[in-house]
C-alpha cells in the first residue's frame, strides 16, 4: 500500500522544482506504474521532474534527509522493470531535462541531458554528417539517461558496440544529492579506474546521470540489406555463424522465426515474407560504397551455403524498408496470436543457436505456450517471446516456469540471463544462476560504494540477502503485445 | 617458523620453487619476503587470504618489466601469473578466447592467427607482455579507432580479491553484464583492486586488407592541420597517429593512417581521405618496422607520461608537450592522446605541463619515471570525489588494502 508524502515533504520539493512538476494525485501517477514490463505495477508516492542537475541533487538532499527512495526514470521503455516504482519510493523523472547541450562537431562529440530522446540526438547531428551509434529498437522513445543505465543495445551494436564504448564523461548526483563529474573525453589520460565504465549499465542503482557526454560517428556512406529465407532455424542458424566465421562483420544480423513471421504476415504490418519459412534472415552492411557490394554478395553465398532458398537484396530505400518491416513490425503483429506477451532476452554463444532454438521450442512443448523468436543473431542475443492470457491464471504460472527453464538453458550453454535489457526487477530471480552468493555480496558492496543507504533503485538487480523474490506471477497481470519494442 | 614459511607449507611445492624461478628473471627494487607462483585461482586465494590476514603487502606480476617501485621499509609477497598460463577455451567460430592470466600475449596471438583471428590490440612491447599484464594496464594501443578500446573487449575475467574471494566477471559471449560490470573498473587497475587468474577476450578476423598511408614533414607541428583534417573526414581509418622525427621515415615526422577492409574498401577511402585533406598520401609497402617503431615510440625512454586533449586542441597540446623537450612522441590525433618519452623526470617541467593542459580541459600522467625523482606527486589528479569513491571501490575488492600498487599509491 502507498503512503502519500507529507505535505511537508511535497511543499519542499515544490521549492526546488517549481509547483507543476510534482506529480501527487492518484490519477497521474498510474502513468508511472509501470515501464515497459507491465506484469509489474507498483503506485509511487509521487513524481518529481527536475529541470537540471542542480534540481537534481536538490530533490535527492532532500529525500535522503527524509530517507524515501529514489526510483529513476527515462521514457519508461524498460523491458526489466528497471523503473518499477517502489511503494514507499519516488519517482524522480528527467523528462525536463531534455536539451542537447553542445553538438561538438570539430571533437565528434555531443553532451546532452538525460531526458534527450535517443534518435533525436541522431536527427540533430545528421545534418552535420555525423550520428550515435547505439539504436534500441525503441529508440524513437527511449532516453539518454535510460541508455546510460540499461547500457543499451540495438540491432546495429553487432559492429559498433553498446552504449558503454560511447560515453566518455558524466556528470552523476548521488547519495545526499553530491554532484560528481566523472571522465570527460579530454581527460583520458588522467588516471583513476574507469568509474564512467562502471556506472554505466548500473540500472538506477548508483544515482542520476544528469549530464551525458557521448561520442559520434560519421554517417555511413551507403548501406546493404539482404533477406534470407530458410526453411528452417536451423539453417539460418548456420548461416550466421559461417557469415561471422568468414570474416565479415555486418552492421546487422537479425532472426526472426515461423512464428513471427505467420504473425506478421496475417497483420497489417505484413512484409511478403513467405508464409511457409521456417526463418527469415536480415543482413545488414554498412560503410564504404565501393565494397558494400563484395560483402553483400559474401554474405548471400554463405546464405546459400548454408541452405537459403532465396536471398532477396534491396535495391533502394523503399525496398531496404519492405525488407526490416517483418522485423521491426514483429511485436506489434503479435497481438493476433495472443493478448500478451513477455519479452524475454538472454545471451548464449552465437554457434550454439540452432540448438538453443530447439530446446526453446521444446520448453514452449512442455508447458504449452506459443514461443516466437526475435532476436540478435549475429551476437547472440535471444529475445524469446512468451505469448499467453494474463486472466489465465495456470498460463502464468507456465510463463513463470518456461521463462526459468529458459534462463537455465542459456547459462548451461555458456550464455547469460540478460543481453540488454538489464535485470532490474525481472531478472533478480535469476541471478543466483549466474552468480554465487560471494559474487552476490561483491555486487552488493559495490552497490553501496555509490549509494551507501540503498536509497536509489531498491528492490532492483540484486536480490537482498537471503531474501525469496516472488515470482511475477504473484505480482502482476501481463503485458499487451503491442506496448513492445526491444 | 615466520609466517611466511607458514603459508609456503600450504602452497605446493611447485608453486614456492617456480616463483624462485620467477624471481631469477625480474628486478625488484626491494627484496620480496617469498615470491611464489600459483598455479591455480585457489592457491591464489590462500596467499592472499594470508596476505590481509598478516597486513602483508601483495604485489602481483608476470614479466616483471613493468614492476612499480617498492619502498624497503613495506613487507610484501610477490605473486607471479606464470603458472596460470595456456589457453583455456578457443571457440573460433563464437570469436571468443579464453586464457590464463600468465599466458604470453604471442601465444594468443599464435592460436587466433591459425584461424585468421587475432586481437586488435597494440600497446608498446606488446610481445613481451602476458595477457594479464595487458589488461592490467588496459592499453588499448592506437587501434582502438576502428575496434574500440580494449576494455570493450574483454568479455569475462576471474579474479582474487585482496582478501582471497574468486570472482568470476562476465563471461564468455559478447554481451555478457548481469549486475553491474565490474570488468570495466578491473580493466587498467593495474593490480590495484585483485589478481586476475584468467580472461576472456572477443577476438576479431583479421583484416582483408591493411593499407598504410603517410604524409612526412619535418616536424609534427608542420603535419597537425592536415591531422585534424583527417579526424573530421567521412571515412574513419583504424588509426590515426602523428610520429615525431624517426628513422623509419628518413628522419621526418609523419602523419601515419592505417585501413583495413577489402581491397576496394581501402582505395576508395584512401581517395576519399585524399580528397578531403587536399593531399596525396603514400602508401608504405613493407609497413611493418614503421609499426613497431610507431607501437613502440616513447615508451622506453627514462619518464614515459601520457597527455590528452580534446583532439580539437592539438595544437594546443603540442605546445604543453614542448616544454619537456621530448625524445619520442606518438600522438593520437582522433583519442587527442599522446605517449611522450622524456629524457628524464623534471617536475617543475612537467608540473607547468599538467596545468597547461588542465586550463584547457586535458590531463598528464606519468606511466613511468626512473632517477631520484620517480613519478610521486606528478601529474594530474583526480577529484576528491574521484578519489572518495576509488578508495570504497578498493576497500570493496581489497578491505586490508594489501594489493601492493594500492598500498604505494595510499603511502604516496
Amino acid at each position: 500500500m502507498t503512503r502519500p508524502l507529507a505535505p511537508s515533504i511535497v511543499a519542499a520539493l515544490r521549492e526546488i522544482v517549481g509547483a507543476d512538476h510534482v506529480i501527487t494525485d492518484a490519477d497521474r501517477l498510474i502513468v508511472y506504474e509501470s515501464d515497459g514490463l507491465t506484469q509489474y505495477r507498483v503506485t509511487p508516492r509521487a513524481v518529481v521532474l527536475p529541470a537540471s542537475t542542480e534540481e537534481v541533487a536538490g530533490v535527492v538532499r532532500l529525500l535522503h534527509v527524509e530517507g524515501i527512495e529514489i526510483v529513476p526514470r527515462g521514457a519508461g521503455t524498460g523491458l526489466s522493470g528497471g523503473a518499477l516504482p517502489t511503494a514507499d519510493g519516488v519517482i524522480v523523472g528527467t523528462a525536463r531535462m531534455n536539451q542537447i547541450q553542445t553538438i561538438d562537431t570539430a571533437n565528434r562529440l555531443a553532451r546532452v541531458q538525460p531526458g534527450v530522446i535517443n534518435a533525436r540526438l541522431t536527427e540533430a547531428t545528421r545534418p552535420f554528417g555525423l550520428y550515435y551509434a547505439p539504436d534500441p529498437s525503441s529508440q524513437s522513445t527511449c532516453t539518454l539517461g535510460g541508455n546510460v543505465a540499461e547500457n543499451s543495445g540495438g540491432p546495429h551494436c553487432l559492429k559498433y558496440g553498446v552504449t558503454a564504448r560511447y560515453v566518455t564523461g558524466l556528470t552523476i548526483v548521488l547519495a545526499g544529492g553530491r554532484v560528481v563529474r566523472l571522465g570527460g573525453a579530454g581527460r583520458a589520460a588522467a588516471p583513476g579506474l574507469d568509474l564512467v565504465g562502471l556506472f554505466v549499465g548500473s540500472e538506477g542503482c548508483f544515482g542520476i546521470a544528469t549530464e551525458i557526454e557521448v561520442r559520434l560517428l560519421p554517417v555511413a556512406q551507403g548501406v546493404q540489406t539482404l533477406l534470407g529465407i530458410f526453411d528452417t532455424m536451423e539453417a539460418a542458424g548456420h548461416a550466421v555463424t559461417e557469415i561471422m566465421a568468414s570474416g565479415l562483420l555486418p552492421a546487422a544480423v537479425e532472426i526472426v522465426d515461423r512464428a513471427t513471421i505467420e504473425a506478421v504476415e496475417a497483420s497489417v504490418f505484413a512484409a511478403g515474407y513467405p508464409t511457409d519459412a521456417g526463418a527469415a534472415l536480415v543482413i545488414e552492411f554498412d560503410g564504404t560504397e565501393a565494397g558494400l557490394s563484395d560483402d553483400a554478395d559474401r554474405a548471400a553465398a554463405c546464405c546459400v551455403n548454408a541452405g537459403a532458398r532465396e536471398v532477396r537484396r534491396a535495391t533502394s530505400e523503399a525496398e531496404r524498408v519492405a525488407l526490416w518491416k517483418g522485423r521491426k513490425k514483429a511485436f506489434g503483429a503479435m497481438g493476433r496470436i495472443a493478448p500478451d506477451l513477455l519479452v524475454q532476452d538472454a545471451t548464449v554463444p552465437r554457434t550454439r543457436l540452432p540448438e538453443v532454438l530447439a530446446q526453446i521450442a521444446a520448453i514452449g512443448e512442455k508447458y504449452q505456450l506459443k514461443i516466437a523468436n526475435v532476436f540478435h543473431a549475429g551476437d547472440g542475443n535471444l529475445h524469446p517471446n512468451l505469448l499467453f492470457d494474463r486472466h489465465d491464471p495456470d498460463e502464468l504460472a507456465s510463463v513463470e516456469a518456461a521463462s526459468k527453464a529458459i534462463m537455465q538453458l542459456c547459462v548451461d550453454v555458456g550464455g547469460t540471463i540478460t543481453g540488454e535489457h538489464g535485470v532490474g526487477v525481472d531478472k533478480r530471480v535469476y541471478m543466483d544462476l549466474v552468480h554465487n552468493e560471494q559474487e552476490l555480496a561483491m555486487l552488493r558492496l559495490v552497490r553501496r560504494v555509490f549509494d551507501p543507504d540503498g536509497l536509489f533503485n531498491p528492490g532492483k538487480v540484486l536480490p537482498d540477502e537471503g531474501e525469496a523474490v516472488p515470482p511475477f506471477a504473484e505480482v502482476g497481470s501481463g503485458c499487451s503485445a503491442s506496448e513492445v519494442t526491444t | 617458523m615466520t609466517p611466511v614459511r607458514a603459508l609456503e607449507n600450504t602452497l605446493s611445492a611447485e608453486t614456492v620453487t617456480a616463483g624462485s624461478d620467477a624471481a631469477s628473471a625480474t628486478s625488484f627494487s626491494a627484496e620480496p619476503m617469498s615470491v611464489l607462483a600459483p598455479a591455480s585461482a585457489d592457491e591464489v586465494a590462500e596467499i592472499m587470504k594470508w596476505a590481509s590476514g598478516e597486513a602483508v603487502g601483495v604485489l602481483p606480476f608476470c614479466g616483471g618489466s613493468r614492476l612499480p617501485a617498492v619502498p624497503e621499509d613495506h613487507p610484501y609477497v610477490a605473486v607471479s601469473t606464470s603458472r596460470l598460463s595456456g589457453v583455456e577455451i578457443y571457440e573460433a567460430a563464437d570469436l571468443t578466447v579464453t586464457a590464463g592470466a600468465g599466458t604470453p600475449t604471442t601465444t594468443v596471438d599464435r592460436v587466433l592467427r591459425e584461424n585468421r583471428q587475432w586481437t586488435p590490440f597494440n600497446p608498446p612491447r606488446v610481445e613481451d607482455r602476458s595477457l594479464g599484464g595487458l589488461v592490467a594496464l588496459g592499453e588499448s594501443g592506437s587501434l582502438w579507432m576502428g575496434y574500440g578500446e580494449l576494455r570493450n573487449h574483454v568479455l569475462g575475467m576471474t579474479v582474487v580479491t585482496g582478501d582471497g574471494r574468486v570472482l568470476r566477471l562476465g563471461g564468455r559471449v559478447v554481451k555478457n553484464v548481469a549486475g553491474y560490470d565490474l570488468i570495466k573498473p578491473m580493466v587498467g587497475s593495474a593490480g590495484t583492486l585483485a589478481v586476475m587468474t584468467s580472461v576472456c577476450l572477443r577476438a576479431y578476423p583479421e583484416p582483408a586488407v591493411e593499407l598504410v598511408l603517410v604524409l612526412t614533414a619535418p616536424s609534427i607541428d608542420d603535419l597537425a592541420e592536415a591531422a585534424q583534417r583527417v579526424t573530421t573526414a567521412p571515412v574513419m581509418p583504424v588509426s590515426i597517429v602523428l610520429v615525431d622525427g624517426t628513422p623509419k621515415l628518413a628522419g621526418s615526422a609523419g602523419l601515419v593512417l592505417r585501413l583495413h577492409g577489402a581491397p576496394s574498401t581501402v582505395a576508395a577511402d584512401r581517395a576519399t581521405l585524399e580528397a578531403h585533406v587536399g593531399q596525396l598520401f603514400e602508401e608504405v609497402s613493407t609497413p611493418n618496422a614503421l609499426l613497431t617503431d610507431i607501437r613502440d615510440r616513447g615508451a622506453d625512454a627514462r619518464c614515459c607520461i601520457e597527455v590528452s586533449a580534446y583532439p580539437s586542441r592539438l595544437a594546443d597540446l603540442l605546445g604543453a608537450v614542448s616544454l619537456l623537450d621530448p625524445v619520442g612522441i606518438l600522438v593520437d590525433v582522433y583519442a587527442g592522446r599522446a605517449r611522450i618519452g622524456l629524457a628524464g623526470t623534471d617536475p617543475d617541467a612537467l608540473g607547468r605541463a599538467t596545468l597547461q593542459l588542465e586550463a584547457i580541459g586535458g590531463a598528464l600522467r606519468v606511466i613511468r619515471a626512473e632517477g631520484p625523482h620517480g613519478s610521486a606527486g606528478v601529474g594530474s589528479d583526480l577529484s576528491p570525489d574521484e578519489e572518495d569513491l576509488t578508495d570504497r571501490l578498493r576497500t570493496a575488492f581489497d578491505p586490508a588494502g594489501v594489493m601492493w600498487p594500492a598500498r604505494g599509491q595510499r603511502s604516496a
